[in-house]
């Protein structure tokens, strides 16, 4: 019932700008469905700038979620969306094998990409190859607190909690939750003498860091409040998190070759520490995400510099 | 959705031995809500009080003091709280839950301490003077014995604002037992949520008849009859003379 749901309400939305009859690579423009969360905005915007440097048209439509959109694309009524693997991985997992079905994401890209390649296929979606630009849930440090104790990965911060225990910001959900604090405790055996409930990476998580209340907290890898806060995010050396590097997910029959180069190029320059800048660029200080994505890809070369 | 399932899950909660022991017990939060509330309730009175009573006996401010009162009503305390947390100095924590539950709990204390004094009939006071009391006594001897109905019947309304509003303090990182609501949200666990309503809601209540007997303690024998039923803040009980 649900799917239904989902199906009709992508349908409703994709036929306004939609001819009717059935898509082809030759007939008519590209849609690029994106969620309705900056991020994965942003990205949509080098896919399209990307594809139209190529001669290709497109348009971007903002669908709400996941949900809706993968309907939608198995239907080929959207053509490509920007996709984080590991939790596109599950999704398709948990509907192929059920909702208890074993985790198959892991923390290392390759492997996940690998699992989720038949999947995709099975509801014919191509999934291009992943950028190196991850979005995942992380520990993050002041940069000075990092310096001090020499602090590069988590195991150095579980290592030096053992002689002065920590104290965690994050979500209010964090102690329950397998890659929070149960995983920092279980996975890497830091000890942690006080967890203080804050927001998913929010405005609270930053300024509980900045005024020293917590010595590490959770955060979204590529978030733009990273990179201005002088925060220093710890590579995840035991692999606690499901690999999220963002990934072009294209209807099978759409994944041309020039479709595939074009966004391949965007993938080859995306790093998680461009996406930091660029979210940064656009949450904090209110730019226009085409033109940074513009400005990005001029940069890198993706389309050709202005005139 | 099976309510009659949820109330029993409720039920279960409450009378779970582990919610009632350890850091996240409820003995600890409601010690936590009851300092943060108490701490609160302090500062306004510290600051509220005295210029009240000094308005009120000069008899000047009343734009001021009655302004005072409607804007602050209007206030935002969220906004407030998450704005004094993200100031560096202040920052999450208590501290923040602490300034914008006092800032919250200002008005009413301030509009009803001048309201009490201003209301003091002139005549009693002319006949005071007359007598040869000097300014501090009359406000002692006179006004404030006249005022203390409407004046406790402030510090009863504010206090009951602050206990019921001191949930929000668990937003920005504090404890006390809006945590168990703003928890529940997290997990989405409905049973957390209700739990800590009722907690909160409780907690107010007692906060309200503790109060309730407090300003009765409180009034002069002569005026209790006046003085039974919580009067409207402006609106000071007509001394008859």
């Amino acid at each position: 019932m649900r799917r239904l749901v989902a199906a009709l309400v992508a349908a409703v939305v994709v036929v306004g700008g939609c001819a009717p009859g059935a898509w082809t690579p030759q007939s008519t423009r590209w849609i690029i469905a994106t969620t309705n969360f900056s991020e994965t905005n942003l990205v949509a915007q080098m896919y399209l700038q990307a594809l139209e440097a190529a001669g290709i048209e497109a348009e971007i439509k903002q669908l709400s979620n996941r949900e809706v959109i993968l309907p939608a694309l198995e239907a080929g009524q959207v053509q490509i969306t920007p996709e984080y693997l590991g939790s596109f991985t599950e999704f398709l997992n948990k509907r192929e094998n059920g909702t208890d079905a074993p985790q198959i994401a892991t923390g290392d890209t390759a492997a996940t990409y690998a699992q989720a390649l038949p999947l995709a296929k099975a509801v014919n979606v191509a999934l291009l190859e992943p950028s190196p630009a991850q979005d995942q849930n992380a520990f993050a440090v002041p940069a000075q607190f990092a310096r001090e104790h020499n602090l590069t990965t988590i195991s150095d911060l579980a290592a030096y909690s053992q002689s002065a225990p920590i104290t965690l910001g994050g979500p209010p959900e964090c102690p329950q939750r397998p890659f929070c604090l149960p995983g920092l405790e279980g996975t890497y055996g830091a000890s942690v003498k006080e967890f203080v409930p804050l927001d998913a990476g929010g405005p609270l998580t930053i300024q509980a860091l900045r005024q020293g209340r917590v010595n590490v907290a959770l955060v979204f890898s590529s978030s733009g409040s990273v990179a201005g806060n002088d925060l220093v995010v710890l590579t995840d050396d035991k692999g606690l998190q499901t690999a999220e590097n963002l990934t072009p997910a294209v209807y099978l029959p759409a994944a041309t070759p020039p479709v595939r180069q074009a966004l391949d190029a965007v993938s080859a320059v995306l790093t998680t520490e461009a996406l930091q800048e660029m979210n940064r660029d656009v949450e904090v200080l209110r730019k226009n995400p085409r033109r940074v994505a513009e400005d990005f890809l001029r940069a890198n070369g993706v389309i050709p510099p202005a005139q | 959705m099976d309510p009659g399932g949820d109330l029993m899950n409720v039920w279960q909660w409450f009378t779970d031995p582990a919610n009632w022991s350890g850091p996240n017990g409820i003995p600890v939060r409601t010690a936590q809500h009851l300092f943060i509330s108490a701490s609160a309730m302090l500062i306004a009175m510290a600051i509220a009080l005295p210029i009240g009573l000094y308005l009120g006996h000069r008899r000047v401010g009343t734009v001021i003091a009655q302004n005072v009162g409607n804007i602050g009503r209007a206030v935002p305390t969220l906004a407030v709280l998450i704005i004094l947390a993200s100031i560096t100095i202040i920052g999450v924590g208590d501290l923040a839950a602490i300034l914008a539950l006092a800032l919250f709990a200002i008005p009413p204390l301030l509009t009803n301490t001048f309201a009490g004094l201003a209301d003091v009939d002139d005549e009693v006071r002319g006949a005071a003077e007359g007598m040869g009391l000097s300014g501090m006594q009359v406000l002692r001897r006179v006004e404030l014995p006249l005022a203390i109905p409407l004046i406790a019947a402030g510090i009863r309304t504010a206090t009951v604002q602050v206990v019921a509003t001191a949930s929000l303090a668990a937003v920005v990182g504090s404890g006390g037992l809006g945590r168990y609501v703003v928890d529940g949200f997290a997990l989405q666990d409905g049973t957390l949520i209700v739990a800590g309503a009722l907690l909160t809601a409780a907690i107010s209540l007692a906060a309200e008849g503790v109060m309730a007997l407090v300003q009765r303690g409180v009034t002069p024998r002569g005026l209790r009859s006046l003085s039974t039923t919580d009067q409207p803040m402006m609106d000071a009980p007509k001394v008859a003379s």
